[in-house]
């Protein structure tokens, strides 16, 4: 399978803080992938890593096989929205689809105009006078009319209310569903990607958590509620995620690797949500009772 | 690129051109009234009738009494001179500076270094397109600095190598803003903010400026020393336009009796009680007044070294500016 971004042991460090770490993963082409993990995790590093903005401090990222950082050519196949949508705010909607024609050699300006006007945006008010959702809409479009192989979203509808997320989602989907573009969308929330994408990875503390198709992630994690469990093997589970005890009864979620077929054990299919919650959940409490000098 | 960075700053631009618009309109009546005055004293002449060895009493005095009336009547403008070298750092200020800091601090950056054309070609455009612009500016001002200050320089005794009105005219200027522009640049590829930029611009030029101009601009060439007898008839003979660095009386063995002092006695001339002349000093027989200067003919020569200072420091900022923006996420 074609790969549009590769990352190997990817790092990125700011001082002595690593914003990123021994980050590996795959992104195949014509997936939608959402790359979710809570603020802070380092969805904007990377994301900044593959378009370029960042040199990697450790590692390789590759997008389309070629190194991005410093590489002007390979800017041309990826579309980047950065987070808050930043556009020059006293430039209408237009003057932007004529900056960015002189800013770019493939250039579909007719494209962005097509779909400015059908999204109802007015063409001469300065753009910073726009909702933040038809902002948002105009940073797409303009990203879309490089026509990109690749599309990388940091953030893209986090200062949107519902409906416009629902609008801006729902054009975006309608815009990458035929030209087999990629994309790689972040959120702090799964909630808000969850509808639209079909390939997941998971983001906390700075390493990739999980990483794979939705459907099988959702397929390969269980539910497992039982007989309060000691950390005994279990037949057809792979790892324990996240396991919660009462007295007498535990509630596990599980990565398997066959049919969990001991009876003991009550079997649950899972959201998406419920395997990215486990995976978040998991491990990043530890270190801020040190720094806070509290016991834990 | 050319039309984004004129979309961009062409607001800037024409208030930039409005402001100069204003001062012309301000300076080029007064210019004209200072020469015009300076013509009716029928001081046109006196540059270079003073300059000859072999020039009159009469005509020294005639001259020294004109200058003097124009001083008087137009020596304030040494004030307004003050406020008007500071427009090249003006210029940094609200050029240099928001240049890079305002697109990090907007964020715009993200967008327009992720388009087809590199940052580095962003940056090398944008800079020459600004810096190109300045220096059109700047020589516009030079030149019309150097007519303005003109009648005033010739009055003043140090010419035109006087503090303030050395840095006001010729090329110069050319330097200081190239460099005022590139310090804003460098500034916000350091601190990414505009108000920081702005205010280490402001702090850095000054501490430049006034390094070079009082520690470096007397070195650029070893200066001369001029010895003249302490006896003699009339005013010592003092080139107009010189720039003494330092003077005193000396000694015959050389040591100096009276720093930053000048003695002028009549020949033969005794004291009131009948000493000869300094002798009240301490002044011995065949003691000399001494000067170190810089002749006033090395006026564009210093011009020239002062503006490849400065240019060549601007040059050095926009390079460290865009290696530094290669590193800006």
């Amino acid at each position: 399978m074609d790969m549009v971004l590769e990352a190997d042991r990817l790092g990125k460090r700011y001082g002595s803080t690593w914003a990123l770490r021994d980050c590996s993963l795959h992104l195949p082409a014509g997936r939608i992938a959402a790359l979710v993990g809570p603020n802070g995790a380092g969805k904007s590093t990377l994301l900044h890593l593959a378009v370029g903005l960042l040199k990697p401090d450790a590692g390789t990222v590759r997008v389309f096989g070629r190194s991005p950082y410093g590489d002007t050519e390979g800017l041309a196949d990826i579309g980047f929205v950065a987070q808050d949508t930043p556009l020059y705010r006293d430039f209408t909607a237009a003057e932007l689809v004529i900056a960015g024609g002189k800013l770019n050699k493939r250039w579909d300006a007719a494209l962005a105009r097509q779909r400015l006007a059908q999204l109802g945006i007015p063409p001469d008010k300065p753009v910073g006078k726009l909702s933040g959702g038809q902002r948002a809409q105009v940073a797409l479009a303009l990203a879309l009319a490089k026509q990109p192989r690749l599309l990388l979203l940091d953030e893209p509808v986090a200062s949107l209310d519902p409906l416009a997320r629902r609008e801006f989602l729902q054009s975006l989907m309608g815009s990458v569903a035929e030209s087999g573009t990629t994309v790689l969308l972040s959120s702090h929330l799964l909630a808000d990607l969850e509808r639209v994408c079909d390939y997941l990875i998971v983001l906390n503390a700075s390493q990739v958590q999980l990483t794979g198709t939705v459907d099988d992630l959702v397929a390969e994690h269980r539910q497992l509620v039982g007989p309060r469990h000691d950390g005994g093997v279990i037949g057809g589970v792979a790892a324990v995620i996240r396991a919660s005890h009462t007295d007498r009864q535990s509630t596990l979620l599980v990565r398997t690797d066959g049919p969990v077929t001991d009876p003991a054990w009550t079997v649950r299919e899972v959201s998406l949500e419920d395997v990215v919650l486990a995976y978040l959940a998991d491990g990043t409490t530890q270190t801020s009772h040190s720094e806070w000098g509290v016991a834990a | 690129m050319i039309w984004l960075t004129w979309r961009q700053h062409r607001k800037q631009a024409f208030y930039t051109l409005l402001g100069l618009a204003a001062l012309a309109a301000l300076l080029v009546p007064i210019g004209l009234a200072m020469r015009h005055t300076f013509s009716d004293l029928g001081l046109t002449d006196c540059a270079s009738q003073l300059a000859r060895a072999d020039v009159a009493q009469a005509t020294r005095e005639t001259c020294d009494a004109g200058y003097r009336r124009f001083g008087n009547q137009y020596g304030n403008l040494s004030l307004v001179a003050v406020l008007l070298i500071t427009l090249p750092v003006l210029v940094g200020l609200f050029w240099g500076a928001p240049l890079v800091a305002r697109e990090v601090e907007q964020g715009t950056h993200r967008f327009v270094w992720t388009q087809g054309v590199g940052r580095t070609r962003w940056a090398l455009v944008k800079f020459g397109l600004v810096s190109g612009s300045v220096l059109i500016l700047a020589t516009v001002y030079g030149l019309g600095m150097s007519w303005w200050v003109d009648p005033l320089t010739k009055a003043a005794h140090e010419g035109r190598f006087g503090m303030i009105v050395f840095d006001l005219q010729g090329i110069v200027p050319i330097g200081y803003t190239l460099f005022a522009v590139a310090l804003g640049v460098f500034a916000g590829t350091v601190w990414k903010r505009m108000l920081p930029a702005m205010g280490i611009t402001l702090a850095g030029y000054i501490g430049v400026r006034a390094a070079v101009e009082l520690l470096a601009r007397r070195h650029y060439q070893p200066a001369r020393t001029q010895t003249f007898p302490i006896e003699g008839e009339g005013p010592p003979e003092v080139s107009r336009g010189d720039w003494v660095l330092a003077q005193g009386v000396r000694n015959p063995d050389g040591t100096m009796i009276s720093e930053g002092g000048r003695i002028q006695c009549p020949p033969g001339g005794k004291g009131p009680d009948g000493r000869v002349c300094g002798a009240e000093l301490g002044l011995e027989p065949g003691a000399y007044n001494w000067q170190l200067y810089q002749p006033a003919d090395r006026f564009w020569l210093f011009q020239g070294i002062e503006t490849g200072i400065f240019v060549a420091l601007a040059v050095l900022l926009l390079y460290l500016a865009v290696r530094r923006i290669r590193r800006i996420a």
